[in-house]
């Protein structure tokens, strides 16, 4: 939202009083930044405001339009997050386009706790990721892969597709990652797919973490086989749509 | 900050305190945030521009604070009618305060020849880059009326070379030649005697450095980062046609 600050100066257009919060919105941040777009506008759970998304980005508009919140907003009485909430709800709704068809999966018997994760072979933390895939396992969470080939690393992408037409893909997938190199092989693939759907989401670095309900979890914690399942135990006596 | 919310905020109250009448809303908020935080030295509890909420200033930090104390903002605001940062504004007054009363004789400063238009106070570290390429332009701020006063904000902090060469700076007979001297890459020669770059330091995380250069106008608006003179006189320009126009 750094661009509200850049626009700040831009053009005055004119106020409208206004009942919805579409008209509110919309019209609060006309004045502030002319060119931006709103995708939704809506009440929040943060009172006195609606919140709009703009692109990725998640801001607050005060109820009477004069005032623009850009920042983070918590419950103070239950230790929320209210803003990455909001985040996770859209993740959430658009990891449920991305089927188990388009994953590779590494699960344990009795899952306590699955996470996606959006991936890259020539990511060095990727790899050390899957270095310990069995030790995740092995704590009750099933990983789920999605590809994440980034433009950085010239041929992530072949290497992406190699994996996913490879006959045994786990394998594949588990070998390119200990950096041998897949080869070339075309088929039928969701590379694109999973590339457009992190994009639509804001996620544009890997290893990205995502818990089951879309909440991100920090890398730092994600790449700790014992935090990371201290954190999904956290997450799940905290359901998302109490927050 | 945030860090801070989240360390503390499975230590927050069982029970929300709830403001009775709007008059007791400063002291419930200040309770809130002090209870979020027990650590935190409030410097002020004052109504927001926001129907409904308080402002928390804690250091270089400002919150919104819902009056009954549940709901805590951290980020930015802005006035969609005067297309103004509020949450800087606000800061800037705190700032100026605390800018304005850091005395004069332990600044280095470099002043046009004649009477200076405007003044502005510059973080700086001997050895950060952009630091030296602003001071290349030292001639160029004067001759456009611009007075550049420095306090030290050697980044990697005390007992560090970057350190130890303010304090020669400081020490040295002439100081404003072993700055410019140092600025160009030469080692000043180590001395050591009383000198203010400890305060200077502490003065910088108070008024919010991050990196140096920080550029802060008299209103206490910090506007840079390295500017060149054409952009350093353009917002100076258009800070002082703001207050002319009273906004």
């Amino acid at each position: 939202m750094r661009m509200l600050s850049t626009l700040l100066f831009a053009s005055i257009a004119g106020s409208a009083m206004a009942a919805t919060p579409e008209d509110v919105v919309n019209a609060a941040l006309a004045r502030l930044a002319p060119q931006v777009k709103v995708d939704v506008a809506q009440e929040s759970v943060v009172p006195g405001f609606y919140e709009a998304i703009v692109g990725n980005q998640l801001v607050y508009v005060s109820k009477d339009g004069r005032h623009v919140f850009d920042g983070t907003a918590r419950d103070a009485s239950t230790d929320r997050d209210m803003t990455e909430a909001v985040y996770a709800r859209k993740r959430r709704a658009a990891l449920a386009d991305v089927g188990a068809d388009k994953r590779i999966v590494f699960a344990p018997a009795r899952p306590r706790h699955t996470v996606t994760v959006f991936t890259d072979i020539d990511c060095q933390f990727c790899r050390r990721m899957h270095d310990q895939i069995d030790a995740y396992n092995e704590l009750g969470i099933a990983v789920e892969y999605v590809f994440l080939p980034l433009d950085i690393h010239p041929g992530a992408d072949r290497k992406s597709e190699a994996v996913w037409c490879a006959e045994d893909r786990k394998l594949a997938f588990t070998q390119a990652m200990a950096g041998a190199d897949p080869g070339k092989a075309a088929c039928e693939n969701p590379v694109a797919e999973t590339k457009r759907v992190a994009r639509s989401i804001g996620i544009d670095g890997t290893p990205t973490t995502l818990a089951a309900d879309g909440t991100k979890i920090a890398p730092q914690i994600a790449l700790a086989p014992a935090q990371l399942l201290a954190e999904l135990d956290r997450l799940a006596k905290n359901p998302l749509d109490s927050r | 900050m945030k860090r801070l919310f989240t360390l503390f905020a499975l230590a927050m109250f069982a029970a929300v305190p709830y403001a009775h009448a709007a008059e007791k809303g400063e002291a419930v908020v200040k309770a809130a945030v002090q209870k979020l935080v027990p650590s935190a030295k409030i410097d002020m509890v004052e109504k927001s521009p926001i129907e409904g909420y308080y402002q928390v200033i804690i250091g270089s930090q400002l919150v919104y604070v819902s009056a009954d104390g549940r709901y805590v903002l951290q980020g930015t605001l802005y006035d969609t009618q005067d297309k103004v940062d509020l949450t800087a504004a606000r800061m800037s007054r705190e700032h100026v305060a605390k800018l304005d009363a850091y005395p004069e004789s332990q600044r280095i400063i470099f002043a046009p020849a004649s009477k200076a238009k405007y003044r502005i106070t510059v973080f700086t570290d001997i050895d950060c880059g952009y630091c030296r390429k602003m001071h290349a332009h030292m001639a160029e701020y004067n001759e456009r009326g611009i007075q550049v006063d420095y306090l030290f904000f050697p980044r990697s902090g005390p007992g560090t070379p970057s350190f130890d060469k303010a304090v020669s700076v400081w020490c040295a007979k002439d100081r404003r030649a072993a700055m410019t001297a140092a600025k160009a890459g030469k080692n000043p020669d180590p001395l050591t005697c009383e000198n203010p770059i400890t305060q200077e330091y502490q003065l910088g995380i108070a008024v919010g450095v991050e990196g140096t250069p920080a550029v802060y106008a008299e209103d206490g608006s910090r506007i840079g980062g390295y500017l060149t003179p054409d952009q350093l006189q353009a917002h100076l320009d258009r800070i002082a046609a703001a207050r002319k126009s009273g906004s």
